[in-house]
């Protein structure tokens, strides 16, 4: 575990617990809430959140927000997150949203309001929330869709988002529209070049752009969504790199389905990601392909306690080229064909001990070494196709 | 779920009518009541508007005054029983809208308090507060609303 992680684990332990609810001052317009988080994973083979066949520690979470509604139409808020997760995130901490909200309108009808600064994408069931894992149906989430090597693609913006919600007796629609420029990081850089050349992937100012529809039935038993993110990147390459500089264009969309009865849940999302890479020069062998990734998902709550979570999912790089045997080619057959697709089965169990303390078990198989990272297993001839995965977790809030 | 709901929702109807058919006085089944400060200004919500309320997506009374709203902790029998059927929710659902709006910063949480004589005394001092009870309340600084 790495040093920088020590001591907020260490204060976020002592003073969790302690904490039985979240801060409140002046009446509750002040909130302070925070979460930490800690996992160990053992895989069979293929590195998974750190040195998985050794088995890891390193996937550690940790969140800290403030939130101050000054009156009925302005609300500021902010999170802090750290995060260690293998050779992807080292844990230093950083600005996970940062927003001022103002509302122009809002009544037991409609809502109207406008969101400026850092802001968390909308994309999908999980997506706004994806790092807090009381929020999450287990300890990954669906990583055909909700990929954890190019989580900054999908996660948020710095820009601006128009919000309205209409409330009717036949069920809510919530619309959001968004322009910014994408935070984006290495790990990206790493799954869309295939490593860190020398040179910057950027996003272009104001070239990311995301819209969201979401329908619920008034008592959110049925909930379905359709979102989107469009988005430009430019390399800028540097003296040393083998590639020129070129653009990447990705479209990604995703359609999701829930439904939530008493005692169970059932999710399903589809994702479709057209992607399309220009001039990288000769040494670069793709130019566009369409990624695509779902899965089907239930819940069942055994106890209001202890929840039984089962789930399958299959992404594959290239959905006209699902075995990977044309990308391998492309690649002269030094990736394996495997690499371009995972087919993955998880189940999982939930136990709430408390409120405010949770701990997970979970096993996954896998078929395939799409859903993983690059960054952490950069020799592709290392790879193995059929593995498992078991992990164990625990979290508090407050 | 929905036709259970629906059947249940039309059967107490049904009880209801008879009730007031026999003359009787209809007590609500668990003595649940929504309960706020009067400054709050209003006497019936609906059932949406209780659900706005509580999910913290609308904010303000009809007199443009911030609501503020307490809740008991999610395991609590009261907390379980006034989302059930006050609200018509399950108490995970609360649960999962508080924690994006707080987790994204899109909004915020309810004020939670440990037990239901805490929830009384911070609703009767508090302006603008709503709650809910499950005792029938004579409090002279609380109100409580009927849900339509």
């Amino acid at each position: 575990m790495s040093h920088k992680l020590s001591l907020p684990i260490a204060l976020a332990a002592v003073i969790a617990p302690t904490l039985g609810h979240a801060i409140e001052l002046a009446e509750g317009r002040l909130q302070i809430h925070g979460f930490a988080s800690q996992a160990v994973v053992a895989t069979s083979a293929n590195r998974y959140y750190g040195n998985s066949p050794d088995t890891s520690l390193e996937f550690t979470e940790l969140g800290l927000n403030l939130s101050y509604q000054l009156d009925p139409n302005w609300l500021f808020s902010g999170q802090l997150l750290a995060r260690r997760a293998g050779e992807m995130y080292d844990g230093s901490p950083s600005l996970d949203y940062a927003l001022v909200d103002y509302a122009f309108l809002s009544d037991a009808e409609r809502r109207l309001g406008l969101r400026v600064g850092r802001i968390k994408n909308p994309f999908g069931l999980y997506n706004e929330t994806r790092d807090v894992p009381f929020t999450r149906p287990g300890i990954f989430l669906p990583q055909v869709i909700y990929y954890d090597k190019v989580r900054n693609l999908l996660l948020s913006s710095d820009g601006a988002m128009l919000y309205g919600d209409l409330f009717g007796p036949q069920g809510n629609l919530s619309l959001t529209l968004s322009a910014g420029q994408a935070v984006i990081d290495d790990n990206v850089e790493w799954t869309y070049l295939g490593e860190d050349f020398d040179g910057d992937l950027e996003s272009d100012s104001a070239s990311w752009k995301t819209a969201s529809l979401w329908y619920s039935t008034p008592a959110d038993d049925l909930k379905l969504g359709l979102s989107a993110i469009l988005m430009e990147m430019s390399f800028d390459a540097g003296a040393a790199s083998p590639l020129d500089a070129g653009s990447i264009e990705v479209f990604d969309w995703i359609a999701s389905f829930q439904y939530n009865a008493k005692d169970w849940t059932l999710s399903a999302e589809y994702a479709r990601t057209p992607t399309r890479w220009h001039d990288f020069g000769p040494l670069f062998p793709f130019t566009d392909q369409v990624m695509e990734g779902y899965y089907l998902q239930g819940a069942y709550r055994v106890r209001p306690d202890l929840e039984v979570m089962a789930r399958y999912e299959e992404g594959f790089a290239d959905r006209g080229d699902r075995g990977g045997r044309e990308r391998s080619a492309l690649t002269g057959g030094v990736v394996p064909r495997y690499d371009f697709f995972s087919k993955i089965f998880t189940l999982g169990l939930r136990w709430d001990i408390a409120q405010n303390l949770m701990l997970r078990l979970e096993y996954q198989r896998h078929d395939g070494t799409f859903a993983i990272s690059w960054r952490e297993n950069p020799d592709p001839g290392d790879l193995v196709r059929e593995w498992d995965v078991f992990a164990a977790s625990i979290s508090t809030r407050f | 779920m929905t036709a259970r709901a629906l059947s249940a929702r039309s059967l107490l109807r049904w009880l209801s009518l008879l009730a007031l058919a026999a003359g009787c006085h209809v007590a609500p089944i668990a003595a649940q009541e929504l309960i706020a400060h009067p400054s709050a200004e209003i006497a019936t919500l609906t059932r949406n508007e209780a659900r706005l309320y509580f999910t913290l997506r609308l904010k303000t009374w009809p007199n443009g005054r911030l609501a503020k709203v307490f809740v008991l902790p999610d395991n609590h029998p009261i907390h379980q029983r006034f989302t059930n059927e006050i609200l018509g929710l399950y108490p995970y659902q609360l649960r999962r809208v508080w924690d994006r709006q707080i987790f994204s910063g899109t909004g915020q949480a309810p004020i939670t308090v440990d037990d239901e004589q805490e929830m009384i005394q911070r609703v009767a001092t508090t302006p603008g507060a709503i709650g809910y009870a499950a005792v029938p309340n004579e409090h002279p600084d609380l109100r409580v609303l009927q849900v339509r």
